[in-house]
C-alpha cells in the first residue's frame, strides 16, 4: 500500500511516463482513496502544463536557415581551429630542408631570402598536379602573440588540406627567433599569379608575395 | 592539415541534425535571451565538430549533446551572462504564439491564458538560479530525472527534492502573487 509520502516521491516518475505498472496501480488506489494527494496530483499536473506551455511559448522558433549556417560556421571555425593546433605544432620548431623564402624580422622589416626574380619577389617553378612543400619563415626579433597570417591563393594553386579555399587565416604568435609555417601547395592548373600571406599584429600589418609560375 | 578536412560537413550533419532543436531549446534555457543562446549554441557546436570523433561512439548521443552544452555554460557562464527569464513582456510573447496558446476561440480566454503565462515567467524569473533551472530541465522541457543525472552530474534523488523545493516555492510566489494555485 503506498502512502502520502511515497506518492510525493513517485509523483516526478510519474511525470517521466518512468512508473512501472504497480506503482502505477498502487498511486491510483491511493488517489481515489485519499483526497489530499489528489488534489496534489491535479494541481502539480495543472502546474506542470502550464509550465510546457509557456516552455512553448517562449522559445523562438529559428529561421529555417539558421540551423544550416550554424552547422557550416561550426564545421569552419572548428576546422579552423583543428588547423591551429597542428600549425602552432610545427611553429617555432628547427628549420626543415625547403625552400626558404620569407624573412621577417623586427618591427615588420621585409627581407626576402633565397631564391628571387629582380623584382625581388622570389619565384617557384612547378608542373601542374605537382605538390610542393613551401617553408615559410618568419624571423623575428620580438614575441608577438595575437598575430594573423592570411594567406590568398591565386586560382590554380591549393594547400594541401584547404581543398577549395581561396583565403586562409590562422591566428597565432611568434616567438623569438625562426618561425617556420610548411605550406604544402598544390598546382591543379596552369598559372602564373602571386600568391600573398599577410602577417597583422596589431594595427601594423606586411604583405608578402611569392609568384607562381605552373606550366 | 587532415585530408579529413575535405569532408566538413559528412557526418556531422547527419549526427547532429536530428537533435538541433532540443539543443537551441537548451541554449535558450539556460541562457535566456536570443543573442547569448545563440553564441552558446554556436560555440558548442564546434565543440563538437573538433570532437566529431567521440560522438560516433557515444550511445546516447542526445544527453551527451546536452551535458556537453551545459558544462560549456556552466564553465564559461560569465560569457552567457545569464539574464534572467525576466523579459517575459508582451513583446516576448509574439501575438501569433498568444494565439496558439490558446484552446478556444474565444478572445477573453487568449487573453487570460496569455496574462497567467507572463505572471508564470515573473515568478520563474525570482527563482534562485538552481531551482530555475531544475524547473526548466524537467517541467519545462521534459527532460527525464535520469537525463538530468547525466547532464549535471547531481544523482537523481537530489535532482526529485531541489525540484520539489523549486515547486513548492514557486507555488509560494504564485499565490503572494495573488494569482492562481
Ligand atoms: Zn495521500
Amino acid at each position: 500500500m503506498m502512502n502520502c509520502e511515497q506518492l510525493v516521491d513517485k509523483f516526478d516518475d510519474l511525470m517521466d511516463g518512468s512508473l512501472d505498472a504497480a506503482d502505477m496501480k498502487a498511486l491510483s488506489t491511493h488517489t481515489e482513496g485519499c483526497e489530499r494527494c489528489q488534489q496534489m496530483v491535479s494541481r502539480e499536473t495543472a502546474l506542470r502544463n502550464l509550465l510546457q506551455e509557456y516552455g512553448d511559448s517562449n522559445v523562438p522558433t529559428p529561421t529555417a536557415t539558421y540551423f544550416d549556417e550554424a552547422l557550416v560556421t561550426a564545421a569552419r571555425t572548428g576546422r579552423k581551429q583543428q588547423q591551429n593546433r597542428s600549425w602552432l605544432k610545427g611553429f617555432g620548431s628547427a628549420l626543415a630542408a625547403g625552400l626558404a623564402i620569407w624573412f621577417f624580422s623586427g618591427a615588420f622589416v621585409q627581407a626576402p631570402v633565397g631564391p628571387g626574380t629582380d623584382s625581388g619577389i622570389p619565384v617557384i617553378t612547378m608542373a601542374v598536379e605537382e605538390a610542393r612543400t613551401v617553408n615559410l619563415v618568419f624571423s623575428s626579433a620580438v614575441a608577438l602573440d595575437n598575430a594573423t597570417l592570411t594567406v590568398n591563393l591565386p586560382q590554380g594553386i591549393e594547400i594541401a588540406g584547404f581543398a577549395g579555399q581561396q583565403e586562409i587565416t590562422w591566428q597565432t604568435s611568434l616567438s623569438v627567433g625562426k618561425n617556420l609555417l610548411p605550406l604544402q601547395l598544390i598546382a591543379t592548373m596552369p598559372t602564373d599569379a602571386t600568391l600573398l600571406a599577410t602577417l597583422k599584429h596589431g594595427e601594423d600589418d606586411r604583405t608578402f608575395r611569392l609568384r607562381v609560375d605552373v606550366s | 592539415m587532415d585530408p579529413k578536412d575535405h569532408q566538413p560537413l559528412d557526418g556531422f550533419d547527419q549526427l547532429l541534425r536530428p537533435h538541433m532543436e532540443r539543443l537551441y531549446r537548451l541554449a535558450w534555457r539556460l541562457c535566456g535571451n536570443k543573442s547569448e543562446a545563440e553564441d552558446l549554441f554556436q560555440d558548442v557546436l564546434t565543440k563538437i565538430y573538433v570532437r566529431l570523433d567521440d560522438l560516433a561512439d557515444i550511445s546516447e548521443p542526445a544527453t551527451w549533446l546536452c551535458r556537453v552544452m551545459y558544462n560549456h555554460f556552466v564553465d564559461d557562464r560569465r560569457k552567457y551572462s545569464r539574464q534572467r527569464m525576466v523579459i517575459v513582456s508582451e513583446a516576448a510573447l509574439p501575438e501569433q504564439s498568444v494565439e496558439s496558446l490558446a484552446g478556444s476561440d474565444s478572445p477573453s480566454d487568449n487573453a487570460e491564458r496569455a496574462d497567467r503565462l507572463l505572471r508564470l515567467g515573473d515568478a520563474l524569473a525570482q527563482l534562485s538560479d538552481e531551482h530555475h533551472e531544475v524547473i526548466q530541465f524537467h517541467d519545462i522541457e521534459g527532460y527525464k530525472l535520469k537525463e538530468i543525472q547525466e547532464i549535471t552530474g547531481d544523482p537523481v534523488g537530489t535532482v526529485k527534492s531541489r525540484l520539489h523545493r523549486a515547486r513548492a516555492r514557486l507555488r509560494e510566489i504564485l499565490a503572494n502573487d495573488g494569482t492562481f494555485f
